[in-house]
């Protein structure tokens, strides 16, 4: 409803940008940023900007394939369950079938490639909620990660090549998992706000059954993206393995409940047809930064659960406030 | 874009001031140095015992003290929170390792950026820290139990033991530091049971029964993981046999009931507190360059001619739980 004129004057467009949920976000973040510069050590250091990234990689990745599956009004609760399994079958793989690491890797995408699948057609061939599929789901595939090791099995020993991934920096400072994280954040962009297939999930999530009317390969477009999601939380899982020089069975406990709040905070609709990648990054950030940050300047780090929810709550108190406050105004 | 360059200048100002602030904390951080220390886990009861004995050396020595590590034992927790102080910037950084070779990376990038590294309770790999500061040897423990066996069955009888599991190496290490400690000092004391129990305390209880109904003339059980020692106890006390004692490692706080009763004579373990203090004390030491691996003896505080063996700083003797002492301890 902000969005409606097209003003040509600065003036409007930057209160528009401004009191957008992303805008109040970032203001947020900036917020944050100034009080750790502050009261932290070494917060405002250009190394610390990279270990934020690095920090945020894994839980990114999540975050940015679980925000094309929110816009279509749908969830996948199975993600960080599916890192877990991923870790543990890449370890088992490479240690036990004694695969090159590049081919265990891709083996391993394959498998989260199969999962997403075995996902995807649950929710459009039986028209299962997505919820009930992925909580599902969640509980199959950590099961399957335990008993695959029987919950004790530590694939460990890594070679320090492999390691360089998660832990190594390029020219000493950009972290070696940035390129990858960027490239991601990059083709999901592409594929959410550039391409037809985009404007495609938007409509799902509007209406699922108006844009099966409008000629949208429902479907397909549902398939691809859970798909995808399987194969980027394998991804994460690579790096989290690499990044702990472990691969175990509770590789990625508790990531999936933190990627969608990144995923909400940064002010995609939970019932769909509404979000963007850029305030998926944002809402990532605010919370990695509030983490860092707490550690930096010696805070408890229980503290950051409850600033999170915190910040969660006090972003869309204001995002709503806004719209009132708009909408109002625009009655008078 | 007028808001934006606001913005910007207030960040910068913001900066401005941090960077002359901490200018004067890192004047500060010479004068007295920063040890950031970490549990396996906050939560648990032996590492909040360990962490008086730490807040009691941090106040003797006048450092800084910080004291982080994950809610539950979590090796990606354990290296974020490393990964965070490398980027604080610390001193020195003394950790209880979870995972031995998880760990390992992350500590050689603290010492690649010439922070001091300590391990206790748990080691990482060699090449990851300057000093282990070891609460107990195999032979040390292996000595203690023996001791205690041959006193409570006048040097001679059979015994049985409970074990964790027959592979995990520290009970493997343990099981063989007590045979052989066992036949070069009392021959006429005999192990005719090694059974496993999983770690699980019920497991140890039903080991404990067939151990009691196919050894009649087995009077002692030494149970060497921490839930067979209650378990042990357990079956003794239903079994009724008052003849069949308990000894074992184990946690103050899961035997107090069963020594007060008589049926457990003796948990071995060391005093947390002191582990706790002599972490902080090795890890100031290790940073002004007072202790180094290859060193033969340490003394920090209250805690004199401590024994180092190769490059594991030793807390000594361990110590022994039995009625009259128990009740001192909460942990």
């Amino acid at each position: 409803m902000l969005a409606q004129a097209l003003p040509t004057d600065s003036k409007p467009r930057l209160r528009r940008l401004v009191l957008s949920h992303e805008g109040v976000l970032a203001l947020l973040l900036v917020a944050e940023v100034a009080v750790f510069s502050v009261i932290g050590r070494n917060f405002w250091t250009a190394g610390n900007a990279f270990e934020i990234v690095r920090l945020g990689a894994e839980i990114g990745l999540l975050a940015l394939a679980l925000t094309p599956v929110i816009v279509t009004g749908g969830i996948d609760l199975s993600v960080g369950s599916l890192m877990g399994l991923s870790a543990v079958l890449f370890g088992k793989m490479w240690r036990d079938g004694h695969l090159p690491l590049p081919v265990a890797a891709a083996a391993t995408l394959g498998i989260g490639a199969l999962a997403g699948l075995v996902n995807a057609a649950l929710i459009t061939r039986l028209r299962i909620p997505a919820l009930i599929v992925t909580l599902g789901s969640f509980s199959l595939y950590r099961g399957l990660a335990e008993g695959v090791t029987s919950a004790v099995d530590n694939f460990t020993n890594f070679p320090d090549a492999f390691l360089f991934l998660g832990q190594g920096y390029f020219f000493g400072v950009i972290p070696a998992q940035l390129p990858i994280f960027a490239a991601v954040a990059v083709g999901y962009y592409l594929l959410l706000h550039r391409s037809a297939a985009g404007r495609g999930l938007y409509a799902i999530g509007f209406s699922p059954e108006g844009a099966r009317h409008a000629g949208i390969p429902v479907e397909r477009r549902l398939t691809l993206v859970y798909l995808l999601s399987g194969v980027v939380a394998s991804l994460a899982a690579v790096l989290y393995v690499s990044h702990n020089g472990q691969a175990k069975a509770d590789a990625g406990t508790g990531y999936e409940l933190r990627a969608i709040t990144a995923v909400v905070l940064g002010g995609t609709s939970i019932f769909g047809g509404r979000g963007n990648v850029h305030g998926t990054l944002i809402g990532l950030f605010a919370i990695v930064v509030l983490q860092q940050g707490l550690l930096l300047s010696d805070g408890p780090a229980e503290l950051a659960g409850i600033l999170v929810g915190v910040l969660l709550i006090v972003a869309i108190a204001a995002n709503r406030l806004i719209a009132t406050l708009a909408a109002r105004r625009k009655g008078e | 874009m007028r808001i934006v360059g606001l913005l910007g200048a207030v960040v910068l100002a913001l900066v401005g001031c941090d960077a002359s602030s901490t200018g004067g904390g890192a004047g500060g951080g010479a004068k007295s140095l920063t040890v950031a220390m970490m549990p396996k886990s906050k939560g648990n009861a032996y590492f909040i015992a360990c962490k008086k004995g730490a807040d009691e050396a941090a106040k003797e020595l006048g450092v800084k003290l910080i004291w982080d590590g994950p809610t539950d034992p979590d090796p990606a927790g354990q290296n974020n929170i490393v990964d965070g102080w490398i980027t604080r910037g610390v001193d020195v950084i003394a950790v209880a390792v979870e995972n031995r070779e998880g760990m390992s990376s992350v500590l050689k990038k603290a010492r690649q950026k010439g922070i001091k590294v300590v391990t206790w309770d748990a080691d990482t790999t060699p090449d990851a820290r300057d000093i282990f500061v070891n609460q107990a040897t195999p032979e040390g423990i292996a000595k203690t139990l023996v001791e205690h066996a041959a006193r409570l069955l006048g040097g001679k009888g059979e015994y049985a033991i409970i074990t964790a599991s027959l592979t995990a190496g520290n009970m493997v290490a343990w099981q063989k530091a007590i045979d052989a400690y066992n036949k070069e000092k009392y021959p006429e004391l005999k192990m005719v049971a090694l059974r496993p129990c999983d770690d699980k305390q019920k497991q140890a209880f039903d080991e404990a029964n067939n151990i009691l109904n196919a050894h009649k003339s087995c009077k002692l059980i030494m149970a060497i993981c921490s839930p067979a020692v209650p378990g042990a106890a357990e079956a003794v006390e239903q079994s009724g046999r008052a003849d069949v004692k308990v000894i074992g490692l184990g946690l103050p706080n899961d035997n107090k009931v069963f020594v007060k009763k008589g049926i457990t004579e003796a948990v071995v373990l060391w005093k947390t507190a002191d582990l706790g203090y002599l972490a902080v004390q090795a890890a100031v030491a290790v940073h002004k360059g007072t202790l180094k691996a290859g060193d033969k003896t340490f003394s920090g505080g209250r805690l004199q001619n401590l024994e180092i063996k190769d490059d594991n700083l030793l807390l000594g003797t361990p110590f022994t739980f039995d009625k009259s002492n128990i009740d001192n301890f909460d942990f």
